[in-house]
């Protein structure tokens, strides 16, 4: 099909595959800005032919069928909308809690940062700090934000360093993680660092 | 899993006298359950419903309160140089321990805050819902839909014509309502703690469960024996 000639909804249909492909592929795809554009396009030359055809119709008639199909259509591509947003939204927050609540190592990846939008980003600072001070009702000895995939099997974990990562505090006193060291550690204690990538864990011994 | 009963175990010795958390049918029952194993089938149910569910407050302060003592006295055992190896090897047990019982306390409130975030609207819609959220889950699910709603006003709503810009449209029937709300009918394994009053399945039949029975059905049918401990949530 041309593009001139489009069937109403057809761009939201196109916004929903996205979706249901950054779904299936388990990605966060690059927010499709030039696509929700032209639905608002859309969604204004449809409220503009509802009106007009209301205007045209003779006072104490009711409007003709084809506004219901408007309507529908309008009804259809805000949900549309409304949907590829909110998917995105649960994708943005998977991504948050996947790396422990760092947020500005999500912030700072230029490949992640290249796909938000800058609302998004807006949202994901607005999320950090509203789980930031659900995280404050709990006590010290609870950190809420950490992994909760794995059970823990031992206290202490071997690890390898994958990028420096500077000096951490540890139960053994301060250790400034250098790139190829190795460490047998507290888990409790640097968790967070193999969640977003600077330790890596090796298993065995 | 034979590691995990020692652990079990070994937090049963040390836990304090459980407290008397709930209600008269916990008295039926041959024993107590320890506040780790009423944490443990709380976990579950919140895991397996559909809907939230009471929050445990009392529960979980006592299980924060009880780790803190735990970690405050290893903290003490491993300063003092009298401490014997032996007793260092039991440390490390009970320090073990206790990371595995943060990771339930953990896995509950996320599980929680997951729900709280995803039906936010419903939940700051519904007083009757509220009245199961700690302050601080109510907080949360107020700021979280305010955001959603912000974040859809201002990438969406804004831009649309006037009468597009609501949130709140009475959609036809053939579109799903606006909110999303949590799916009752959702089909969930459940254990009976004790022999159940009968339960009417959503095709009309009676179905009558006997302790240890496990069955599965619509989470609606079986919610009250859940929430009042007759049965959990597997």
């Amino acid at each position: 099909m041309t593009t001139d000639v489009r069937q109403y909804g057809e761009l939201g249909t196109q916004l929903l595959q996205e979706s249901r492909r950054s779904t299936q592929t388990d990605t966060l795809l690059k927010y499709n800005d030039t696509l929700v554009r032209s639905i608002i396009r859309e969604q204004r030359d449809l409220e503009k032919s509802i009106l007009s055809q209301i205007a045209k119709t003779p006072e104490n008639e009711p409007p003709p069928p084809g506004v219901i199909i408007l309507q529908t259509a309008i009804l259809r591509n805000k949900r549309c909308l409304l949907a590829y947003h909110s998917h995105r939204l649960d994708r943005l927050r998977d991504l948050y809690w996947a790396v422990g609540g760092a947020l500005p190592h999500i912030l700072s990846d230029p490949d992640t940062r290249s796909k938000l939008s800058p609302h998004e980003v807006d949202y994901l600072r607005s999320y950090h700090s509203s789980a930031m001070d659900f995280r404050g009702e709990f006590s010290n000895e609870l950190d809420i934000m950490a992994s909760i995939t794995v059970p823990p099997k031992e206290l202490h974990v071997s690890v390898k360093v994958v990028k420096d990562c500077g000096v951490i505090q540890t139960e053994l006193g301060t250790i400034d993680f250098k790139k190829g060291q190795r460490f047998v550690v507290r888990r409790a204690d640097i968790e967070h660092l193999i969640v977003q990538g600077y330790l890596e864990e090796v298993s065995g011994s | 899993m034979s590691n995990w009963d020692d652990d079990r175990d070994a937090d049963v010795h040390m836990a304090p006298p459980p407290p008397p958390a709930r209600g008269a049918l916990e008295l039926e029952r041959e024993r107590e359950e320890t506040p780790l194993e009423l944490l443990t089938r709380h976990w579950m149910n919140e895991r397996h419903a559909p809907e939230i569910l009471p929050a445990q407050e009392a529960l979980l302060s006592s299980i924060l309160d009880h780790l803190r003592r735990q970690s405050d006295a290893v903290q003490t055992l491993r300063g003092d140089p009298s401490t014997s190896d032996d007793e260092h090897l039991r440390i490390t047990l009970v320090q073990l321990d206790i990371e595995r019982v943060k990771f339930i306390v953990r896995s509950y409130v996320r599980t929680r805050l997951y729900k709280i975030e995803k039906y936010a609207r419903y939940i700051t819609s519904s007083p009757d819902i509220q009245t199961r959220l700690t302050a601080a889950e109510r907080d949360h699910a107020s700021r979280h839909a305010d955001l959603n709603d912000r974040h859809f006003n201002f990438s969406v709503l804004q831009s649309l014509p006037e009468p597009q810009r609501h949130l709140d449209d009475d959609v036809p029937y053939y579109m799903p309502p606006m909110m999303t709300t949590p799916d009752a009918s959702k089909p969930v394994f459940v254990h009976a703690l004790k022999d159940c009053p009968p339960v009417v399945l959503p095709d009309g039949t009676r179905h009558e469960m006997m302790k240890g029975h496990i069955s599965l059905t619509h989470f609606s049918v079986v919610e009250h024996l859940v929430a009042r401990g007759e049965a959990e949530l597997v």
